[in-house]
């Protein structure tokens, strides 16, 4: 019978539970919150999910339609940063092969332009709200929400982890723009929502494509320019 | 465990994938959609739906493969990892509905493995079944439908009429036995 012997150590119990699937929304988000900050309950999760993964071989295989590779091919742009830099680099390379011509030409365009009244300097309308859904990075629910509201300047962000789920660290929010470079946003207390008003300068930043982040780091925050404890969950700001 | 010390052949893949090359994507993909589409399938039992998860999936891949890390898990248990999770939130998005099963629905034999299936399984594969076979056929059956239904104890209590922490005893003791059977 299974109803007598011994059980699981706890946290043992807690990686297999996690890797097979059963844990709640709320505890799924603090299992991969604890990943992110202890190696050796991450390394258990994993070898859980290694056991289990066999269980997926019983499954059989079934070919998927031929039309489906060219579906994900044509997606693959939009969603990769690299090809982005790629093309522009390639627009600057060709822009600087193409200088010598160019610059017979904007001799000329200057030349137009001395010519007209100074423009307007127009306040660009404020853009469109966007959201972000910081995912854990080895997949699942989300665990925080953030949106961003253009028009009061601010960042609203959402924990979904559990109150107390983590009280020897502190949870802090990441703007990563274009440039790569994490700004910090502030902490978010854990299982609480709240409005961060943001700078101009950051507002931006805070534009579609741009990443949000999530770092675990010690009570207070990062000390140092920029994360200083790993990334528990990432997503991307996109217009709703 | 002994998994490790075969080189994966997958894994060269991942780093060429991380830098933006598309051949090496669609290399992966001829390599590992079949077994993806099938983990789809048996979750969301719809073709359309599973078409659109395993679109999902690879796009995943695309954007998440400078986080694989060979040392932590095989490629293949990565990626079925995240073809089983992003199934199971389509599933859960279709609504408690989805839920709403009958117990005698699971009596069907459908969780069993089938015999063909078994025998293309790779040794880890099969070594998990013979422990699955170890257990008694009630908390085999359990863990199946945990693992492929992605459903939580609360829902797996409310299904099988049992108390909670009795369904958590039965998968907490059965995970016990696998682990060890495992390790034999």
């Amino acid at each position: 019978m299974s109803d007598i012997g011994p059980e699981l150590p706890q946290d043992e119990a807690l990686a297999a539970e996690h890797a097979l699937g059963v844990l709640t929304a709320a505890e799924r988000a603090a299992a991969e919150l604890r990943m992110a900050s202890d190696p050796a309950f991450a390394a258990k999760v994993e070898a859980w999910r290694e056991r289990l993964a066999s269980l997926a071989e019983e499954v059989e295989a079934v070919q998927p339609p031929a039309g489906l590779w060219p579906r994900i091919a044509g997606g693959l742009s939009v969603n990769d940063n690299q090809a982005v830099v790629r093309r522009r680099l390639r627009f600057w390379r060709g822009a600087t092969v193409g200088s010598l011509a160019l610059a017979a030409a904007s001799l000329a365009m200057v030349a137009v332009l001395a010519t007209r009244p100074p423009p307007i300097i127009v306040t660009p309308p404020p853009g469109p709200m966007m959201n972000a859904r910081l995912m854990p990075t080895s997949g699942g629910r989300p665990m925080f929400l953030a949106a961003y509201d253009p028009q009061r300047k601010a960042v609203l962000v959402a924990s979904l982890v559990p109150p107390g789920s983590d009280p020897t660290h502190s949870h802090e929010l990441w703007l990563i723009p274009a440039d790569g470079k994490p700004r910090s946003l502030g902490l978010v207390e854990q299982g609480a929502s709240k409005s961060m008003p943001i700078s101009d300068r950051m507002a931006a930043m805070a534009t579609e494509g741009a990443s949000m982040a999530v770092s675990v780091e010690p009570m207070g925050g990062s000390q140092q320019d920029g994360p200083s404890g790993p990334v528990a969950a990432i997503g991307k700001l996109a217009r709703i | 465990m002994a998994a490790i010390s075969t080189h994966d052949p997958l894994a060269d893949l991942l780093p060429r994938i991380a830098s933006g090359d598309r051949a090496a994507l669609q290399q992966l993909y001829q390599a590992s959609s079949a077994k993806l589409f099938g983990v789809c399938l048996r979750i969301l039992s719809n073709r359309d739906e599973s078409e659109d998860v395993l679109q999902e999936v690879y796009l995943t891949i695309w954007r998440r493969a400078d986080r694989f890390d060979a040392g932590r898990a095989s490629v293949m248990t990565w990626m079925s990892t995240i073809a089983r999770n992003r199934a199971i939130d389509r599933l859960r998005a279709r609504g408690p509905l989805a839920y709403a099963q009958p117990v005698d629905e699971m009596e069907i034999e459908d969780t069993a493995p089938r015999a063909e299936a078994l025998l293309e399984a790779a040794q880890d594969g099969a070594a998990l079944h013979r422990c699955l076979a170890e257990l008694d056929e009630r908390t085999a059956k359990v863990i199946r439908i945990a693992f492929f239904e992605g459903v939580t104890y609360e829902a797996l209590a409310q299904r099988l009429d049992t108390p909670l922490g009795t369904v958590k005893s039965w998968i907490r003791r059965g995970l016990l036995k696998l682990k060890g059977c495992l390790e034999r």
